[in-house]
C-alpha cells in the first residue's frame, strides 16, 4: 500500500509539473508581453514620456525575470577602460567600444531619445521555467543576507525567548528572525525556515509574493497594544514573528524605536480573513449545509422511488442542473436583496457582519445540492436492488434496519470518495459567487488575473489548483479504503471500479 | 366432468413443432423507445418548448434582419428602453434594439456553439472511448494519460486557453471541446468495458455473429442510452459555460452577440429597467431546462430496463 | 424418515401472476401442497416451472409486479397471504420461515464482518445481548463447520471461499431457529464436491435444530440424496408428488419419466443421451388441457382438451395425468425408468469399486 501511495504521489508531481510547464509555455509565447501594462496605473501615467516608459518597461521585465537589462550607466560602471563620466557622455567613444561586446552576448542594443544606450536580452523560456521551479522551495539559512553596512554580524542560530517569552529558534543572518517558533493556534509549531514562493504578482498587488497575496489577512489594520523589545510602547499591527532583515541603510527612526536589530520588516495583521480564509470559510459552511440537505433528501427520494417526493426532487435536480449557475445566483441575489433586504454586495457590510455571508453561503450550498442528491439517490437505488438486500429481507430484518445498516453503509462509500475533493477545492473558491457578490476570496483571483494579464498569478494559480485537485482525489481514494474492506489499492490495471 | 368419449383416450402422434412456438410478447427496441418517450404528457410539452426555442433561434435572426453591428435606432431616443408591450414583446434596450431580436440572435449563437462543441466532444469521445474500451493494449497507456490530464480543473484550462487564444466563437468551441472530450471518452470506455465481456456478447461471438451485428444489436442500443444522457447534459452545460465566460469578459468576440454577453451587459440595468436583464436570463433558463429534460426523457426511454 | 403427523403448512389453490410489459404472466396455476413437520420436501422442475416463485409466496418475497389473486397459505393458524405489510412479514421471515438463496457470493453484505451478519439476526429475533449473541454465533459457526470460528468472526465475506460463505448463510438462516427452511437451489453455484458437503450439513443440522426443509432444485441426483418427499413442477403446477421411493421407482407422469430418463448417470456408453423434446409452454396465454401435452410422447386427444385432475396412486402418491384414468390405455414407462433401480445399483457399485482401486 505504501508503494502505491508513493507511486500516486510521484505521478501527481509529474502531472503538476507537466501542466505547469505547458501553461507557462503557452502564456509566455502566445501572449504579447506589453499587455501586462494595460492596467498598471504607473505605466499609464507615463504616457507621452517615451524614455521613462521604456525604462519602466524594461525594468519591470527584468524584475519579472523576462529579460536581462543593462543601461549605459551599468555598462559604464563596470567599464575599466576609462572614467565613468567620460563613458556616460552621449555617443562617447567608450560606449561605442563596449556595445559590440554586449551584442556578441546576444543583447539587442537600442538608444533612448536622450541618446543614452540601453540593451536587453530575452531570458530563454527554459531558463525561466527552471528558475521558477528552483525558487518554489526557499530555505532560509544564516548565510542568506549580505548587508554592506553590517559585514561582521554574528551569523548563526540560537535559542532564546521570543517576544511572548516563549522559547524559539532565532537567527542572525537569515532572512527571517524567527526560524522555528510556537504559536497559540493551529498549527502550533511554525517555521520560517522553509518558504514556498510561487513568484510575484504583477500588475495587481505589484511585486508582492503571490503566496502572501493569498494568505495574508485583508482589510483594515488590527492594532493592539504592543511593548517592543526596546521598551517602546505603541499601538501596532505588526506580526512580530514575521520580521525580515532590513538593510541597515534603509532602517529609519521608527524602526530603531521598535527594534534593537535589523529585523524590522514585518508583515501587518489585518482584520479581515485572508483570501484563502474567506473562500474556505464560505465554501466549507456551504458544503456542510449542502450535505445536510442533499444526503437525506437523496435517501428520501430513493426510498420513495417514483412517488410524489421523488418526482418533486427530480424536478428540483433537473432545474438546478439545467439552469446556468449564473442565472440562479442572480435569482437568489435579487430575491435576497429585495425581499429580505440582505446586503447586495459583500463589502457593503464587510467581513464581520453575519448578514454579508447569508446570501452567498446559501446560494453556494443550493448550487451544490443537486449533484449530491442525484448521486445519493442513484447509489441508494443500486444498493437496494442487490442480492444481499434480498437476503437481509429474507432473514427478517425490518425495512428500516436494512436501510440504515446495509444500504446506507454501502452507498456512502462512493459518496465519501468525493468529500475530500469538495472540501479541498473550497480553497480555490467559487468563481461565480465571489464575482457576483464581490467577495475578496481566491475565486475572484483567476478571472481578475486574466483581465489584468497577471501572468505570474495565472501560472501560480494553475499550479495550486492542479495540486489541490490531485491531492484531493488521492485522499478520496485513501478514504474509501478505510470504509470498504474489499478495496486494496494496488497498481490499478484499468479494471472497472 | 369426465363425459369424454373413450375415443379421446387414444394415443396421439406427437407434433414435433408444436412445442417450439414462442409466445412471449413481441418486442421491438426502437418501437418501445418511441412509445415510452411519448407516453408522458409532460415530456411532450417539454419537447414542444425545446423545439419552439430552437425554431425561434434559427429563424428569427433571418426574418427580422437584425444587425448586431449597425444599430438602426441608436440615435433615436424614443426607441430606447421601451418596456415590453404587444408591439415589442421583450421591449427595447439601451441602443434602441428590439430585445426580442437581440435575444434570439444571441440564443442562436449560444445554441450553435453548444451544439457544435457537443457534437465534436461526443464524436471524438465515442470513437476514442469505444476503441479504448475494446483494446486492452490501448487501455494501458491511455489510462496513464487520462490520470495525468483528468486532474487538471476543467475551468482552469478553459480560462487559460481562452486567455491565450483570445476571444471568438471558434476559440470558444475549441477550448470547450478540448477539455470535455476526454471525459466523454472515459465514460464511454467504462461502459464498453462493462458490456464487452458480458455473457450475451461472448455467446453471440461463439455463435459466429459478425462483429458488426454484435455492435449494432447488442452494444449500440446500450450505448445509445448512455450517449443521449451525455449529450443531454453537455448541451446545457456548454450554454452555462458560455454565459459564465461572457460574464467574466472572455468568450465570444466583441462583435458577436450571445446570451451570456447580453446577460452580463444588461446587469447594470437591473435596478431601473429590470426586464432588460431578467428576460435574457429567463430565456437562457428555459432553453437549458427544456433541452436537458427532453434529453433525460429520451435517455430514460432508450434504457431497455424501463421498457417493462 | 418423515413423520406424517400434522401438516405445519398448508397451501391451497395458489395462483400467482406477474404484470410484464402490459401482459399478464400466470406463473403458478392453482397449486396445493401440504408440508409436514420435520420432513424434507424437494420441489423439482426445470427453469421457469415456478418452483422459486411458489415458495416466495410463503415469505412475501414476490417481486413488485407479482400478485397472488387466489389461494391460502395456512401456517400456525394464520393465512400468510393476509399479511399486507412488511411489519407483518417480519414476524414470519427468518423467525418462522427462513430462506437460503442460490448464490452465496452475493447473499452477504461485502462490507460488514461475517460475525455481525449473524449476530444481528440473533439480537433481533431472540432479543439477546451482543455478547450472548456473539457466543451463540460462534457456536453456530462451529456447527456449520467453520474452522477457527473465534478468529474468523471478524473477517469479511471476501476472505471466505464460496463453500464457506454458503455455510455462513446456512448459519444465519438457522440463527433464528426457524420452523421451515427454504433452500432455493443452494448448491447450484458450488463445486460438486462442496455440494455434497453442504447437503450433508443441511440434513445433519435438521436433526439438531428440528426444522422442515423445502429443497428446490433441478438436479434429480441431489433429490435422491436429500428428500423424503418429492413434488415435480411443470409450467406452474405440481404434476406429481409422492415419497422419494415412489417417485423414483414408480413414477406415473410422462414428464417425470422424461426427467428420470435424462439422468446422465444412467447414460449408456456409445448411445445418445435421452432428452425431452421441445420447450415449456408460454405462461402468458391460458393453457388448454395438459400443459405437457405438446411434448408428451404418450399424449392422448383428451390431453389437448381438458386439464387432468390429481389422481391418487397411494395415500402419499398423486399424479396429474390422464394416463391414470381407468379409460386410458395401459402404458409402460420407458425402459430407463423401469430399470432405474437396477441401473442405479450398477452405477453405484461401479463407483465404489473404482474408489477402492
Amino acid at each position: 500500500m505504501k508503494r502505491y501511495v508513493w507511486g500516486r504521489i510521484i505521478r501527481a508531481i509529474v502531472s503538476v509539473f507537466i501542466v505547469t510547464v505547458i501553461t507557462m509555455v503557452m502564456i509566455y509565447t502566445l501572449i504579447p508581453r506589453e499587455l501586462i501594462f494595460k492596467t498598471d496605473p504607473v505605466y499609464v501615467k507615463l504616457g507621452g514620456k517615451d524614455d521613462e516608459r521604456t525604462q519602466y518597461r524594461y525594468n519591470t521585465y527584468e524584475k519579472l525575470g523576462y529579460v536581462d537589462y543593462v543601461e549605459q550607466k551599468d555598462m559604464c560602471t563596470s567599464y575599466a577602460g576609462g572614467s565613468y563620466d567620460a563613458c556616460m557622455a552621449v555617443d562617447s567613444a567608450d560606449i561605442q567600444s563596449i556595445l559590440p561586446k554586449y551584442e556578441q552576448q546576444g543583447y539587442t542594443v537600442q538608444q533612448f531619445k536622450s541618446g543614452l544606450y540601453y540593451a536587453y536580452r530575452d531570458v530563454p523560456l527554459a531558463n525561466q521555467i527552471v528558475s521558477f521551479f528552483r525558487n518554489i522551495i526557499q530555505i532560509d539559512y544564516p548565510g542568506k543576507i549580505t548587508d554592506p553596512d553590517n559585514p561582521d554580524m554574528k551569523r548563526g542560530l540560537y535559542v532564546a525567548a521570543d517576544y511572548n517569552g516563549v522559547p524559539a529558534i532565532q537567527c542572525v543572518g537569515c532572512k527571517y528572525k524567527y526560524q522555528w517558533y510556537l504559536s497559540a493556534s493551529f498549527p502550533w509549531i511554525r517555521t520560517n525556515a522553509i518558504h514556498i514562493s510561487l513568484g510575484q504578482s504583477y500588475p495587481s498587488y505589484a511585486y508582492q509574493e503571490i503566496m502572501d497575496v493569498l494568505n495574508s489577512t485583508q482589510g483594515t489594520e488590527k492594532k493592539v497594544d504592543e511593548t517592543f523589545e526596546t521598551g517602546y510602547q505603541a499601538k501596532s499591527s505588526l506580526i512580530l514573528h514575521s520580521c525580515q532583515y532590513k538593510q541597515t541603510a534603509t532602517l529609519d527612526r521608527l524602526d530603531k524605536n521598535k527594534f534593537s536589530d535589523n529585523y524590522a520588516n514585518c508583515a501587518t495583521q489585518k482584520n479581515d480573513p485572508s483570501m484563502v480564509g474567506m473562500s474556505m470559510k464560505i465554501g466549507i459552511i456551504a458544503l456542510l449545509i449542502a450535505y445536510l440537505i442533499a444526503i437525506p433528501a437523496g435517501m428520501g427520494m430513493a426510498s420513495h422511488k417514483d412517488k410524489f417526493g421523488d418526482k418533486i426532487g427530480t424536478v428540483y435536480i433537473n432545474f438546478m442542473i439545467a439552469v446556468p449557475s449564473l442565472a440562479f445566483i442572480f435569482f437568489g441575489w435579487s430575491l435576497g436583496t429585495s425581499v429580505f433586504h440582505l446586503p447586495s454586495a459583500f463589502p457593503v457590510l464587510g467581513a464581520h457582519d453575519v448578514r454579508s455571508y447569508i446570501l452567498p453561503v446559501l446560494i453556494l450550498a443550493l448550487l451544490n445540492t443537486s449533484g449530491i442528491m442525484l448521486w445519493t439517490r442513484r447509489y441508494m437505488i443500486d444498493q437496494a436492488s442487490s442480492d444481499y438486500v434480498k437476503f437481509a429481507r429474507a432473514k427478517g430484518l425490518s425495512q428500516r434496519e436494512i436501510f440504515t445498516r446495509h444500504i446506507m453503509r454501502n452507498a456512502i462509500i462512493p459518496i465519501a470518495q468525493s468529500i475530500p475533493a469538495n472540501v479541498i477545492l473550497t480553497i480555490s473558491g467559487a468563481v461565480l459567487t465571489e464575482t457576483v457578490f464581490a467577495i475578496p476570496g481566491t475565486g475572484k483571483l483567476l478571472p481578475d488575473a486574466i483581465t489584468d494579464h497577471n501572468n505570474q498569478m495565472i501560472v501560480a494559480l494553475t499550479i495550486i489548483y492542479t495540486s489541490l485537485s490531485i491531492l484531493s482525489v488521492l485522499l478520496g481514494d485513501l478514504l474509501i479504503t478505510k470504509l470498504d474492506p474489499r478495496i486494496q489499492l494496488e497498481e490499478k490495471s484499468g479494471g472497472v471500479q | 366432468m369426465m363425459e369424454s368419449a373413450d375415443s379421446k383416450f387414444r394415443l396421439v402422434k406427437m407434433d414435433d413443432t408444436a412445442s417450439e412456438h414462442i409466445n412471449a410478447p413481441k418486442y421491438s427496441y426502437w418501437a418501445a423507445v418511441f412509445k415510452k418517450f411519448l407516453s408522458k404528457k409532460s415530456t411532450i410539452v417539454i419537447m414542444v418548448i425545446a423545439l419552439t426555442v430552437i425554431f425561434l433561434s434559427v429563424f428569427d435572426p433571418i426574418i427580422s434582419g437584425y444587425d448586431p453591428v449597425v444599430h438602426q435606432n441608436i440615435n433615436n431616443a424614443s426607441m430606447k428602453f421601451l418596456h415590453p408591450s404587444l408591439k415589442y414583446l421583450f421591449g427595447t434596450n439601451d441602443l434602441g434594439d428590439n430585445l426580442w431580436n437581440v435575444v434570439w440572435m444571441g440564443a442562436r449563437n449560444s445554441l450553435g456553439i453548444a451544439f457544435m462543441a457537443t457534437a465534436i466532444t461526443t464524436t471524438l469521445g465515442v470513437v476514442v472511448g469505444a476503441v479504448w474500451g475494446y483494446s486492452k493494449s490501448m487501455d494501458k497507456w491511455m489510462l496513464e494519460i487520462y490520470n495525468i490530464v483528468a486532474n487538471v480543473p476543467f475551468t482552469l484550462v478553459v480560462f487559460v486557453l481562452m486567455y491565450v487564444m483570445g476571444r471568438g466563437i471558434w476559440q470558444l468551441i475549441f477550448a470547450m471541446s478540448v477539455t470535455s472530450w476526454l471525459n466523454t471518452a472515459y465514460f464511454i470506455r467504462v461502459q464498453v468495458l462493462i458490456i464487452r465481456d458480458r455473457e450475451y456478447n461472448l455467446a453471440s461471438r461463439c455463435l459466429g455473429t459478425s462483429t458488426w451485428n454484435i455492435v449494432k444489436n447488442n452494444i449500440l442500443p446500450y450505448l445509445i442510452s448512455v450517449i443521449v444522457t451525455s449529450v443531454s447534459r453537455d448541451v446545457p452545460s456548454f450554454i452555462s459555460m458560455e454565459v459564465f465566460l461572457a460574464w467574466l469578459g472572455i468568450g465570444v468576440g466583441e462583435k458577436t452577440p450571445s446570451l451570456g454577453k447580453t446577460i452580463s451587459g444588461n446587469r447594470t440595468f437591473m435596478t431601473n429597467t429590470p426586464y432588460l436583464f431578467w428576460i435574457p436570463v429567463a430565456v437562457s433558463a428555459v432553453i437549458t431546462i427544456s433541452l436537458y429534460v427532453a434529453g433525460q426523457s429520451l435517455a430514460d426511454a432508450a434504457d431497455p430496463r424501463t421498457h417493462m | 424418515m418423515s413423520e406424517n403427523n400434522n401438516p405445519i403448512l398448508q397451501a391451497s389453490d395458489i395462483v400467482v401472476q406477474f404484470q410484464v410489459r402490459s401482459r399478464m404472466l400466470t406463473a403458478i396455476r392453482n397449486v396445493s401442497v401440504d408440508l409436514y413437520e420435520d420432513e424434507t420436501l424437494a420441489i423439482v422442475g426445470e427453469s421457469g416451472s415456478g418452483k422459486s416463485v411458489f415458495t416466495k409466496t410463503f415469505t412475501g418475497m414476490l417481486e413488485t409486479n407479482g400478485s397472488v389473486p387466489q389461494g391460502k397459505v395456512m401456517f400456525e393458524g394464520q393465512n400468510l397471504l393476509d399479511i399486507k405489510d412488511d411489519a407483518g412479514w417480519e414476524k414470519i421471515r427468518g423467525r418462522k420461515i427462513a430462506t437460503i438463496f442460490q448464490d452465496p457470493m452475493t447473499s452477504l453484505n461485502p462490507i460488514i464482518p461475517i460475525g455481525r451478519q449473524i449476530t444481528e439476526v440473533i439480537e433481533k429475533h431472540q432479543g439477546k445481548s451482543p455478547s450472548e449473541a456473539k457466543k451463540e454465533a460462534i457456536e453456530l459457526m462451529n456447527d456449520v463447520g467453520i474452522y477457527n470460528a473465534e478468529k474468523r468472526f471478524d473477517e469479511y465475506p471476501f476472505q471466505y471461499s464460496g463453500g464457506m460463505r454458503q455455510r455462513i448463510v446456512i448459519a444465519i438462516a438457522l440463527a433464528c431457529h426457524p420452523k421451515i427452511l427454504i433452500c432455493d437451489e443452494p448448491t447450484t453455484a458450488l463445486d460438486v464436491t462442496i455440494q455434497a458437503q453442504i447437503i450433508r450439513l443441511i440434513k445433519d443440522l435438521q436433526k439438531q435444530y428440528n426444522y422442515t426443509i423445502i429443497f428446490i432444485t433441478h438436479d434429480l441426483g441431489v433429490v435422491a440424496n436429500v428428500a423424503d418427499r418429492v413434488a415435480v413442477m411443470y409450467a406452474g403446477q405440481i404434476i406429481e408428488i409422492g415419497k422419494v421411493e415412489e417417485i423414483f421407482y414408480d413414477p406415473k407422469h410422462p414428464y417425470t419419466w422424461g426427467l428420470l430418463s435424462s439422468l446422465p448417470q444412467l447414460g449408456i456408453k456409445g448411445e445418445p443421451l435421452y432428452a425431452i423434446h421441445g420447450t415449456p409452454p408460454s405462461l402468458y396465454d391460458k393453457i388448454k388441457g395438459d400443459a405437457f401435452a405438446p411434448r408428451n410422447p404418450y399424449a392422448m386427444q383428451i390431453d389437448f382438451e381438458e386439464e387432468p385432475p390429481m389422481f391418487k396412486v397411494t395415500d402419499t402418491h398423486y399424479a396429474k395425468t390422464w394416463l391414470l384414468d381407468p379409460r386410458a390405455p395401459k402404458v409402460v414407462p420407458p425402459v430407463q425408468v423401469s430399470t432405474l433401480h437396477e441401473r442405479m445399483k450398477q452405477v453405484l457399485t461401479a463407483e465404489e469399486e473404482q474408489m477402492h482401486e
